[in-house]
């Protein structure tokens, strides 16, 4: 059906919280620090999909994982990107992490879990350490399976922020976008709605999937595309169904305080296709045929936008048949891998 | 410009008109010559000092609208000839927005009177009713155009329980309005039941409203704070996204069946994708959520309103058509937010919302919700 | 809302031509609304060179000739830097403070919106808009 299917957005796991400490650099392979386990709003019942519970930790099996994903789901290529600790105080410690999930990834998942060749990878780094992420970015830049630059969507500052410039510049020299997705909550953080922490998993789960447009907005609002012009930014956890609201909002103000930004030479909106990316699952579209699904997608661009993320393996899991009924083939095509194929690099073709 | 006062004597004569138009947010701010501090509760006049920017003459807020230099308080053209802040001459706001604009009521939503200190705020919030009472709900009402909002801390609920007993009689108060900022609850939170109890008791519905960009009141958001005033405001929505998720997820809807909310100024697209991730949330979780005992989306579209004001500047058959998507004929309700620079022009609003809902948006939810008379005297030179 | 419109000598001369006021009465840095049309046209002297655009906001038909007038920002990719440029010539609407450049009735923000311009001219020490 429709060709390839891209899978953006999947999360390994350790097989358990030691494991990392194996590819922990000498100098900080004795310190302390928590499991990307210890969120204190764990979904009650456990976070992910019921049927991933049995032996080992949900997915932290590459052999496990590739049968779910490219054997029952026909995922041709799927993108790794595991969470690291959000903002650790202690910068050069978390920049450490962040360097072993990078050998973890490479050596686990991308080398000894990938014999078929599908899985690509996520180069975690440190937002809070600007050269320790540019560092980190020049050291794996040219490794052929890592696709992607991967920060805390749970940031101190938005990502607009002149200071973040250089680890952008870093990620397009290397022609890799930069993924900007929820971490456990295991660092430090505001709460997670501007009204303060939630009292129910339930508004945790909802509103942590808006977060993303408070970056959004701002990549789109400061002079980031002037100074970086090749910067991509991709929300993995998803939230397309409040692009066309908030994306109208920045649109319609701009028109009043543009001369506030003039580096914002053209309708905010308009940056989108060649800037922007959003992971896209069941809970990110109408529900049902409530609204016409054809025209919701083409509405601010959104198909050029969408592309297929599983979520593997968290509760809410999509399977590839839950985003297409009703769609167009070409909104199809875009949705499973024609959106994916024009930011990440060589998935389109070695897959092919 | 003529004078729209109505005398007392004249008052039995004069003609009745139509209501067809409500504008929901009006924004009031005290005249210099009103002596607003003479309004403060016993004890409070020498302790509610001006605050320095008062003195300065200079804008506190850190995000500043256009023109901010030359216009702090409202749109270029809002300022009276009698001097003040945009909006603090009751004849020339009357003037402006019922006569030429042709709005029949206008409600009054004071904003900017948060502070750190609840106590302060309460004190604020008090000086705020009295002055409103006095000022624009008595001296100048003769038309008996405004209604008026009794402001209220949400930080310290029972305090504001009593405020809005206080309040509740008055004939021209129609509803009780809060901040949404710096909560110290999120609005679906247990602590707050005193406020909706007294509100649901008095049938007034529960407003709230940006109440300013002052330092203070710019909390910290989730990943961080805009940069710019574009992409603040533009994210403005989500505070009051979170505040619904809240309301429903508490079960604040459950516990105060009669309870009606009126998010003001905040936009309205967002509730229809909110709607569709609360409902499909709660499918998945409802075992979580005993309290919950409908489908979120069933406790907006019964209890929650929306103003319309400010449209989107885009391609109009696209915003009609997401406002048809919403389908939310009996929650929407027309705004100007006069005398502020985002200002909807009821002309311009009426092409940019689907015909069928005209009559609804423009006076027939908002005089359902608040009680309003279906007719109020005429204006002259209107 | 209506339209305040300041005084002016003004006269008509003939179907097509309006004397909005003596040359000396428009010195740069001024504007006069001329009560031509259906909401008034706004004649500018900027530096030296008139213009004149109806007082008509293209966004939602507010007087945007009694507004306040500025330069603008625009960017400037060869110094990669913001710049102040046309000074003087870019009309903020009073309602929601779109900028329209006098010299062309276009938006800064969106070339597709813009309001009408006027022939304007000085003869015999006149000021004379064409309609």
């Amino acid at each position: 059906m429709s060709g390839l299917l891209i899978d953006a957005a999947v999360q390994p796991f350790c097989r358990d919280g030691r494991e990392i400490y194996d590819y922990m650099d000498e100098v900080n392979r004795d310190r302390g620090f928590p499991d990307v386990e210890s969120q204190w709003y764990q979904a009650p019942g456990g976070d992910y999909d019921e049927s991933l519970y049995g032996k080992g930790y949900p997915g932290s099996d590459p052999e496990i994982a590739s049968r779910h994903l490219f054997e029952d789901d026909g995922v041709d290529v799927a993108i790794l990107n595991p969470r690291t600790r959000g903002n650790l105080p202690d910068f050069q410690l978390n920049t450490a992490v962040c360097s072993a999930s990078n050998r973890w990834l490479a050596h686990r998942w991308l080398d000894e879990g990938n014999p078929h060749g599908r899985f690509r990878g996520t180069i975690r780094v440190n937002p809070e350490d600007v050269p320790g992420s540019v560092a980190e970015i020049e050291r794996w830049g040219d490794h052929p399976l890592m696709v992607q630059v991967g920060v805390p969507l749970q940031s101190r500052d938005l990502y607009g922020r002149p200071r973040f410039y250089p680890i952008w510049a870093a990620a397009a020299e290397a022609g890799l976008p930069i993924c900007i997705s929820t971490n456990g909550g295991a660092g430090l953080e505001y709460p997670p709605t501007p009204t303060g922490h939630a009292r129910t998993y339930s508004q945790y789960i909802a509103f942590m999937a808006y977060n993303y447009v408070y970056h959004l907005l701002n990549i789109l609002t400061e002079p980031l595309f002037k100074e970086v012009p090749g910067a991509v930014f991709v929300f993995s956890d998803g939230g397309a169904e409040q692009l066309t609201p908030f994306i109208w909002k920045l649109d319609t103000l701009w028109l009043g305080v543009r001369d506030q930004t003039p580096w914002v030479d053209r309708p905010p909106s308009e940056y989108l296709k060649d800037h922007v990316r959003l992971g896209f699952s069941r809970l990110d579209k109408p529900p049902g045929d409530s609204v016409p699904i054809v025209d919701w997608l083409a509405q601010t661009g959104k198909e050029d936008v969408v592309m297929y993320a599983s979520n593997y393996p968290f509760w809410w899991r999509n399977h590839p048949d839950d985003l297409y009924e009703g769609t167009t083939k070409e909104q199809t095509e875009k949705v499973r891998w024609r959106n994916a194929g024009e930011v990440y690099r060589g998935v389109t073709a070695e897959a092919a | 410009m003529s004078t729209i006062e109505v005398s007392g004597s004249d008052r039995t004569r004069t003609k009745e008109v139509d209501v067809r138009w409500v504008d929901a947010d009006v924004h009031p701010l005290p005249h210099p010559g009103d002596g607003f501090l003479g309004y403060a509760p016993d004890g409070w006049r020498d302790r509610l000092a001006p605050r320095g920017h008062e003195i300065s003459g200079v804008s506190a807020r850190i995000l500043d609208q256009p023109e901010a230099n030359k216009a702090p308080t409202g749109k270029v053209d809002s300022y009276s000839p009698r001097g003040g802040p945009a909006c603090s001459d009751p004849q020339f706001a009357a003037q402006q927005l019922l006569v030429e604009t042709g709005m029949d009521i206008g409600i009054l939503l004071p904003m900017g009177r948060d502070h750190r200190n609840p106590d302060y705020e309460h004190a604020l919030k008090t000086t705020v009713n009295n002055w409103l009472a006095d000022i624009w709900l008595d001296q100048h009402n003769q038309h008996r155009r405004w209604r008026g909002s009794i402001s209220v801390t949400n930080r310290e609920p029972e305090l504001a329980a009593r405020e809005i007993e206080r309040w509740a009689g008055h004939p021209m108060m129609v509803q009780v309005l809060m901040s949404p900022q710096r909560p110290a609850y999120a609005f679906g939170d247990p602590k707050l039941d005193p406020i909706y109890e007294a509100a649901a008791r008095h049938r007034l519905p529960v407003a709230t409203h940006l109440m300013a960009n002052l330092p203070y009141e710019n909390s910290i958001k989730p990943v961080g704070v805009g940069g710019h005033f574009s992409d603040y405001i533009s994210a403005w929505g989500l505070i009051l996204a979170s505040h619904l998720m809240s309301l429903v997820f508490d079960g604040a809807f459950d516990r105060h069946p009669t309870l009606k909310v009126v998010f003001v100024e905040g936009g309205f697209l967002w509730v229809l994708p909110l709607m569709w991730r609360m409902d499909a949330i709660w499918e998945a979780r409802r075992s979580e959520l005993p309290w919950v005992k409908r489908r979120p989306s069933e406790y907006v579209r019964d209890q929650v309103y929306f103003t319309t004001q400010p449209l989107d500047d885009v391609d109009t058959r696209e915003e009609i058509a997401f406002t048809r998507w919403l389908d939310m004929a009996a929650n929407l309700i027309f705004a100007t937010d006069y005398p502020h620079w985002t200002y909807d022009d009821p002309k311009w609003a009426l092409r940019r919302l689907p015909k069928e809902l005209h009559p609804r948006i423009q006076h027939e939810n908002a005089t359902e919700l608040y009680g309003l008379p279906q007719t109020v005297p005429a204006l002259p030179g209107a | 809302m209506q339209v305040r419109q300041p005084t002016n000598k003004g006269a008509r001369r003939s179907a097509r031509e309006y004397v909005v006021c003596r040359q000396e009465d428009l010195p740069p840095g001024r504007m006069v609304i001329a009560p031509v049309g259906k909401f008034g046209v706004g004649v500018y002297n900027v530096h030296g060179i008139l213009y004149a655009i109806n007082n008509y906001c293209p966004h939602m038909g507010g007087p945007l000739c009694s507004g306040n007038v500025y330069g603008t920002n625009l960017w400037d990719d060869v110094r990669g830097r913001a710049e102040h440029v046309l000074d003087g010539r870019i009309a903020r609407c009073p309602w929601h403070a779109w900028e329209i450049d006098v010299a062309t009735g276009v938006s800064v923000a969106d070339a597709r919106k813009r309001t009408r311009t006027y022939d304007v001219r000085v003869e015999n020490g006149e000021v004379v808009l064409t309609r």
